[in-house]
């Protein structure tokens, strides 16, 4: 089927014809091949001028549409609905930025400019004749069930948050502890394998003894930190020290610890196993504090290399130290000791007397959270990346802080990196609530441009399956490689990378991508 | 897997040099898949020497074909016109196919494009290690799968030798000592007295060391009533 | 006599990439008419065939641009579009053509500084270098 294209061209209210001559690219449009109409508009993004351009369309069937106008972003919406109303599928419209690419920045060259734009106006011609509709496809999401791992202060509070939304809560426990959150909760259980992608997962979890198969439409994950999985030296040395939490409950159930209280910031100072984390610091002085008032005869040290009392912390720490509790800083150099033989003195190197200070404790607590070890497992189930520290990695930061790249998996707390409960519940809250708005959608959108295998060129060689971060190649029945459409996001990596050159992305195929390249080089520079 | 790399494009470069017409053949097996000479490599290579071409002023002509298996001449037949329509033939496959074109057509000139290689295991992608030398006489069931030809340095059959420390080879630090790997495989299968089975001196006639080997299955082979065309003269 | 102009072409994302090419427009930036982009969902789907068929089609230099690696809007996007540029210019001098030709560059959205300093870099490449083989282009 020939292509039948409109051509607009938008004068951007004035600022085009200031600089360009718009009835040369007019002139150019009408004769390039398989241009049926050249229409001149003041401005795209009005709705009166667009009715024409559909009347136009409609008029003379067009099929497809080259616009010269402004970002994309900006003016695409509108654009997009009036075409489709006039029956031309929005893979068939063709968005150049002249405003952007061309007359704003080269005013001081006019005829460059011109050149430019007749450029682009003959490679957005050249692209669109090779372009093809594509539809978008959605599909229900089969459950409303979010399946929150981990019933800690995150986990809970993202399921509070969740169910807001009308989403049911089904929360993952590893142990056997009794909790109350809003949804079900399944003790002794963990994620061993999932299926499927954001919207209708199939997870496979063990409860207890017994293996479960678990539809869900999204995924938070809460494991929290590595608590109970204190290593290091200081750790081994002194049997009964205890992570901060642990100190925490016994204040909170009315127990006195056994003082002086030493509470250092990492069991192991060298650091060949654990990094100092610090982010727990806000919980550590407050417990710190906390402590104190109710116990004003137990002497408190805390020992680390690096205080960061962020924020309103920072009156946390200056209360401790009028408190009384003893702070001593330490550099690697002179790093605390404890001797195995006499695990009840603490020797550390004060880095800023220089001295060397024994301790005598009654409960040595640690305020860093390692990694929880359980991550591994997980993230190799729902095949989602890890940082270099064992904890699970989120997408971009400044978009996602609390989503991993994986759509319709969620991540907060100390399963990230370690963190105060009060910002793992912040957390907690945030995923739970961002999960609620993904489900309650009720379906999910795919399709359109992304990727498809052509299965006789694949050579089964497992590059797109390891490239691609949303799990959409997998290896098929066939033995070959296939798109699971619902996950491709449109990125075209897969594509860029085949060796055999197996896969080709809809709307940005090479054939497209390398004429509009070739026309641009074509043209008067 | 076949595992092999491409010739460096200089080498390349200048073997092609005094032919006007060249003509590049890929293959979607091996080499495709540990990134050496599948579709994607032999467009690029095509590209890249048209480009010094027309850097150097030269006028030579290239163009890039690929077949699925080209050491399956009912394969290379599919591009038998490209290729005698050359004045040479650059293969990008391993030498297997490199040498099945050559003795297809043997007036006519064919260069590896590749260097062949190792059998080789994707440790990760990008990376391969070579795991066999293919010594036809294979005894990892008694290495607790690990085999001491390919990853012992010295191939021993009874190591490590007195140059093994800290689980090291002694002949790189980088490298790890198939034995000590071997070692702690047993002890965990709880195999362990397999190690003190001296095993005797190895019969290399199974390898390439015993010259040029084929492998046959009798059973498998085509009677001359089977065969078809001329190979039923032959 | 009219000096040839420098012919470049640049492959950028939809997103942050084409977010700071807007950018700088509309903050005033001027930078030389010699560029032309080609616009990608992702730096990721650029092929080393891509770059490569610019070059032969006439671009003196050819650069990809992308998110910021720890910010890509697909995650690992431009980390693929760099290791791309990359094999491109291990190629390209093995061949006796300066690498310098080819260039990856990062940006976040609201880098408006950032797509000009980049036409400029290249532009003076392609300048310094001419087009490939020398001489006119037909």
């Amino acid at each position: 089927m020939k292509a039948k294209v409109q051509v607009v061209l938008c004068k951007c209210c004035t600022e085009m014809p200031t600089l360009l001559d718009m009835e040369r690219l007019a002139k150019v449009a009408a004769e390039s091949d398989n241009v049926l109409s050249v229409l001149t508009v003041e401005a795209v993004c009005d709705g009166k001028q667009l009715a024409e351009l559909v009347n136009d369309v409609k008029d003379k069937e067009l099929d497809r549409a080259v616009v010269l106008a402004c970002h994309k972003k900006d003016v695409s919406p509108a654009v997009l609905k009036a075409y489709r109303r006039a029956g031309v599928n929005e893979f068939m419209v063709e968005l150049v930025n002249i405003r952007e690419e061309v007359v704003l920045p080269h005013q001081d060259e006019p005829e460059r400019a011109q050149a430019k734009a007749e450029s682009k106006l003959r490679a957005a011609l050249a692209r669109a004749r090779l372009l093809a509709p594509l539809e978008k496809q959605s599909e229900i999401m089969r459950t409303r069930n979010i399946v929150v791992i981990g019933a800690g202060v995150s986990g809970q509070a993202a399921a509070r948050e969740a169910v807001k939304s009308g989403a049911h809560a089904i929360l993952l426990e590893k142990t056997g502890k009794s909790l109350k959150a809003p949804g079900v909760i399944l003790p002794n259980s963990t994620l061993v394998g999932a299926e499927g992608y954001g919207g209708n997962f199939k997870l496979k979890i063990r409860a207890g003894e017994k293996i479960e198969v678990l539809e869900a439409a999204a995924v938070v994950l809460a494991t929290g930190g590595g608590w109970t999985q204190l290593k290091g030296p200081l750790a081994k040395a002194v049997k009964d020290a205890m992570p901060l939490y642990k100190l925490y409950e016994q204040l909170q159930a009315g127990a006195v610890p056994r003082g002086p209280v030493v509470i250092v910031d990492t069991p192991d100072p060298a650091g060949k196993t654990l990094k100092v984390q610090d982010y727990a610091w806000d919980d550590t002085l407050e417990t710190a504090v906390e402590l104190k008032k109710r116990h004003p005869d137990i002497q408190i040290w805390i020992v680390f290399q690096e205080m960061r009392a962020f924020g309103l912390s920072e009156l946390a720490y200056k209360e401790a130290a009028e408190m009384g509790i003893k702070f001593i800083r330490y550099d690697k150099a002179g790093a605390p000791k404890i001797d195995p033989k006499n695990p009840t003195s603490i020797a550390v190197k004060d880095f800023s007397q220089g001295e060397l200070v024994n301790i005598d404790f009654g409960s040595l607590v640690f305020a860093s959270i390692p990694s929880n070890p359980d991550n591994e497992g997980i993230a190799e189930a729902l095949r989602i990346p890890m940082t270099a520290e064992g904890g699970v990695r989120r997408g971009s930061i400044q978009r996602w802080p609390v989503t991993t790249p994986k759509p319709g998996v969620f991540v907060c707390g100390s399963a990230l990196f370690p963190k105060s409960r009060e910002i793992a519940t912040s957390e907690g809250e945030a995923a739970g609530a961002m999960a609620g708005e993904f489900v309650k959608k009720g379906t999910i959108e795919f399709g359109g441009a992304v990727a498809e295998v052509e299965q006789e060129k694949c050579s089964a060689c497992l590059t797109c399956v390891r490239t691609c971060p949303y799990e959409a190649p997998f290896i098929g029945k066939a033995g070959k490689a296939e798109i699971r459409i619902q996950g491709c996001q449109g990125c075209g990596m897969c594509v860029g990378i085949c060796p055999s050159k197996a896969i080709e992305l809809h709307h940005y195929t090479d054939e497209q991508v390398m004429t509009e390249t070739r026309t641009l080089l074509g043209g008067d520079f | 897997m076949i595992v092999a790399k491409r010739k460096p494009l200089t080498e390349i470069a200048e073997m092609l040099a005094p032919y006007k017409k060249v003509t590049v053949v890929g293959c979607r097996s091996c080499v495709a898949i540990c990134l050496a000479g599948g579709e994607k490599e032999v467009k690029m290579l095509v590209s890249a020497l048209k480009l010094k071409a027309k850097k150097e002023g030269r006028k030579q002509q290239f163009d890039g074909f690929v077949v699925e298996r080209q050491c399956e001449k009912e394969w290379v037949t599919e591009v038998e016109e490209k290729v005698l329509d050359s004045d040479v033939t650059l293969s990008m496959a391993c030498s297997l196919g490199a040498q099945t074109i050559g003795d297809m057509y043997p007036k006519h000139l064919t260069f590896p494009g590749l260097n062949t290689g190792i059998f080789g295991v994707p440790e990760e992608q990008g990376v391969w290690s070579e795991k066999c030398v293919g010594c036809g006489n294979c005894i990892i069931h008694t290495t607790g799968g690990i085999c001491p030809i390919a990853r012992c340095a010295k191939s021993m059959l009874n190591g490590p030798c007195g140059g093994s420390a800290n689980r090291k080879c002694e002949v790189n630090l980088d490298v790890d000592c198939a034995w000590a790997a071997i070692y702690d495989r047993l002890k965990i299968q709880n195999r362990l007295d397999l190690i003190e089975q001296v095993t005797p001196a190895k019969d290399w006639s199974t390898s390439h060391a015993g010259g040029r080997r084929t492998y046959v299955r009798e059973d498998a082979r085509l009677t001359p009533h089977q065969k078809k065309g001329k190979e039923a003269v032959q | 006599m009219v000096e040839r102009k420098p012919k470049i072409v640049g492959f950028c994302c939809e997103r942050h990439g084409m977010d700071a090419v807007v950018l700088s427009a509309r903050t005033g930036k001027q930078y030389d008419a010699s560029v032309r982009l080609v616009q990608v969902p992702c730096t990721g789907r650029v092929d080393g065939i891509h770059i490569l068929q610019a070059l032969e089609d006439g671009a003196d230099a050819v650069f990809v641009l992308g998110c910021l690696e720890k910010n890509c809007y697909y995650d690992t996007g431009s980390i693929e579009g760099r290791k791309r540029v990359g094999y491109v210019k291990q190629m390209l001098s093995e061949v006796g053509i300066e690498k310098e030709r080819i260039e990856m560059f990062n940006a976040a959205s609201s880098n408006a500084w950032a797509f000009p300093e980049a036409v400029g870099k290249m532009v003076e490449v392609a300048k310094k270098l001419g087009p490939i083989g020398g001489g006119e282009r037909q």
